[in-house]
Order: C-alpha cells, then structure tokens, then sequence
C-alpha cells in the first residue's frame, strides 16, 4: 500500500473536509493516544473512556466541516471535542449510576475496608498536582469537571469574582510548568 | 491596550482549554485578528498543550478505530483499486457502465487482496461497510437519469491522461474516476475544477496513489459547463484559484 506518511496541518484538514477516509485514518493514528489521554483524565473508567473516544472521533468526521482555522490549531479544536464529550459522560445519568454501583462494590469489601482505585495522574493531570491546594481544586472542578463559575462559586462559597480571578492566576502558574 | 498585560492575564490559557466566557472568546478572536503578539502568544500555548498531550499519550483500546471506521460509513471515501478486464461481449452490452461495472469488479478482487494483505485484514468489516456503500454509489450512477458524464481528454502538457467525471445533476454530488494520470512530484497535487462561464470552481484536492484506477467523491457542483484538473504546488495560499498546467479537461 502507498500511504503517504505525513500531512500538513492545512492538507490533512483539507482532505479530512473532503470526507478522504485515508486522512481520517492518520489522523486517528496519530491522535487518538493524546485525545484518549484527555478523555481518560476526566472519565477514568477506561471502558467508558474508550467509548467516549469513539464519539469524539465520530463528532470529529462530523463537524470538521465547522473546523475554523482562524480559531486556533486543529488539535486544539479536537482537544475542546475531547474535553466536551468526556465532561457530558461525567454529567450523564448512566456514568453516574455506573460509579455509584461501583463504589457501593469496592465498599462492600470482605476484610470491610473501602479500597478506591488508584489512578495514576498522567498529562495535564499530573501538572495540576504541582499546584498548590486551592487552584488546584478550582483546576480541577473547571477544566476536569466542567463547573462553571458560578457553580464553582457556590460550591465553594466563595464570590464569583474571586474564583474568576483565582482561575486566571491558576492558570498563569500551569503556563509555566507545561 | 497594553497587549502584554493582556496576554499574560490567563486569558490565552482560558480561551484555549475552554474555559473563557462566550464574551471572553469574541473579545480575544477579535485581539487575535489585531495583534499579531495575541496571535502568537495563542499558538505558543496551543503548540504547547498539543507537545504535552502527545508527550503523555495512552494507547486505546484495540477495537476503537474499527468501530469509529464502521459508525461514520463510508461516503465520500477513496476507492483504489487494481485494474480489471472485463470480456468484449459484455462491453457493448453495458457500454455505457463499462467503467462502473470495470469498478464493481475491481472491488471484489481487492477484498480477495485485502485478505492476504495482514493490515487490510484487519480492517475486514470496515471494508465490507466500505463495500456496500461503493455498491450504493454504483446503483445511483447506473440508474439515475440525472447524472451526466464528462469525459476528460489529455491536454498538450499529457496527451496521455484521461479522466471521468460523473455529476449527479439533482444531488449536486461529483465522482471522479482517475483513468490515467501521471503521478505528481512530491510537492505537487491535482486539483479538480468545474467551469461555469469560463469561471473556475475549487471541486477539491486529489491525492494520487500508485493504483491504476481510482473513484473519488468530490465536493458538491452547483452548476457545471465543463471540468478540468490541474497539477497544482501544495501548500498553496490561495486554493480557490488554479494556478498550474491543465493536465485533462472535458465538457459535459
């Protein structure tokens, strides 16, 4: 076979518009591992997380149409799909039901001890827990959980301005240690 | 504005991991498309997320790529295939789908290729899928009396060249059958164009490979006098304008 092995980021987009499937199948093999670290960082059930996967590559093939190079590189744009799709998983019913069944599970342990799995922190995950407590969790309950602001302001019973402000400061602090 | 405060206040971090505000994104494209120091602060950071996310990948599960390939179908691929022949008593017959049903062939004698190539075997279902549409797509060009055919000749700079564009009138969908075309350098492309008044068309980017025949689903055609390809530089500015040597050219 005579794949070509590299594309621009303007070809592979221009082909992907075309509905060229050989260009899909690069762009799934070059991406996927990166995007399905992102999914897997929000949805840590790798089984949902595989499946999460899939949708955003489907959504992708979709809406590459809508795909506006203006607005930022292609990654980035599939990286918000990858972001997305993972957070309306964590927010749907059946993931929560999914969870609750299986903390109830790992609860019902036969030496009586409640043992939680223990994920590994890779990625952008990993650099969250070099910041310090406070931005970390308002980090995390944004760009992992998806809260807004206000929601964070509520949760955290703290005035939305000062979240908002918070935020920027904690992501000045991850700029520096990607 | 002091454009440094404003790059260094988050807002760049904010905007590209989605996390700013409907007005924040409006207010930072519009700062992106004025100050070039905005625009590049944006795709620094953006390069950056994109280093640390390929850097930190995990590998998928086995079966994804086969059921994302089966989920979105197969329209509007690329089909490659070996060249066939087909026996002179049925050529008159189906004259006119000679080349369909040269293509129908074809893809059945892949699929026998497909089983020993170990990577296509892989994707065996995908192909199946792949099949059914490709059949689809067929049945549409042999039964619709909407579709018209141009039959593009090799000009000067190829004599040699042939090519087929099926447009489906109604639907708008173009084919393109590349029947014989050399193949470009490296950094160089076909491009295929449909004319309106002596107006050029951008219907799409081809990419070549070494089968000796190809059918391409191309960007939709309005309305069409004739068509032409191209043999264009890659990486072009401007896409919406032919700038290279005609290679094949036909009218409707």
């Amino acid at each position: 076979m005579n794949f070509k092995t590299t594309y621009s980021e303007q070809e592979l987009v221009a082909l992907l518009q075309q509905r060229n499937d050989k260009a899909f199948a690069y762009l799934y093999d070059n991406y996927s591992g990166a995007l399905y670290g992102i999914v897997n960082s929000i949805v840590t059930d790798k089984e949902i997380a595989n499946d999460v996967l899939q949708n955003v590559f489907v959504n992708i093939w979709r809406k590459i149409e809508s795909y506006d190079a203006s607005k930022g590189r292609l990654f980035t744009w599939m990286l918000n799909i990858a972001r997305n799709a993972s957070i309306d998983e964590l927010r749907s019913k059946g993931y929560r039901d999914s969870q609750k069944n299986q903390s109830l599970s790992e609860n019902v342990d036969v030496a009586g001890v409640a043992t939680v799995p223990v994920i590994d922190d890779v990625g952008l995950k990993k650099v969250l827990t070099k910041l310090k407590g406070e931005l970390r969790v308002l980090i995390d309950l944004s760009y992992f959980q998806g809260f807004t602001h206000e929601e964070i302001s509520k949760i955290l019973g703290i005035p939305l301005g000062t979240v908002k402000t918070r935020i920027r400061s904690a992501l000045i602090q991850l700029r520096t240690m990607i | 504005m002091n454009t440094l405060e404003y790059i260094s206040s988050g807002i760049v971090e904010s905007y590209v991991l989605g996390l700013a505000s409907d007005e924040e994104r409006r207010e930072f494209e519009q700062m992106c498309t004025q100050y070039p120091e905005v625009l590049q602060a944006r795709l620094a950071f953006e390069l950056a997320i994109e280093k640390q996310a390929m850097e930190n990948a995990v590998a998928p599960a086995a079966g994804v790529k086969d059921k994302i390939f089966a989920e979105i179908g197969t329209r509007g691929k690329v089909i490659a295939m070996p060249s066939a022949t087909v026996r002179k008593t049925n050529w008159f017959k189906y004259a006119a789908a000679a080349s369909v049903i040269l293509l129908a062939g074809s893809i059945y004698w892949n699929i026998s290729l497909s089983n020993k190539n170990k990577s296509l075997q892989n994707n065996y279902n995908t192909t199946i899928a792949e099949l059914n549409d490709v059949k689809k797509d067929i049945e549409i060009l042999q039964q619709n009396p909407n579709v018209k055919m141009a039959a593009m000749n090799g000009q000067p700079i190829s004599p040699k060249s042939y090519a087929t564009v099926y447009w489906d009138t109604a639907s708008q969908d173009v084919y393109l059958m590349i029947n014989n075309m050399p193949k470009p350098a490296s950094d160089k492309q076909y491009q295929l164009w449909a004319f309106l008044d002596g107006q050029p068309t951008d219907m799409g980017l081809i990419e070549i490979t070494e089968k000796p025949l190809q059918l391409y689903r191309l960007k939709k055609a309005q309305a069409a006098q004739a068509f032409a390809i191209t043999l264009e530089k890659k990486e072009r500015s401007d896409i919406s304008k032919p700038g290279g040597d005609v290679y094949v050219m036909g009218k409707l």
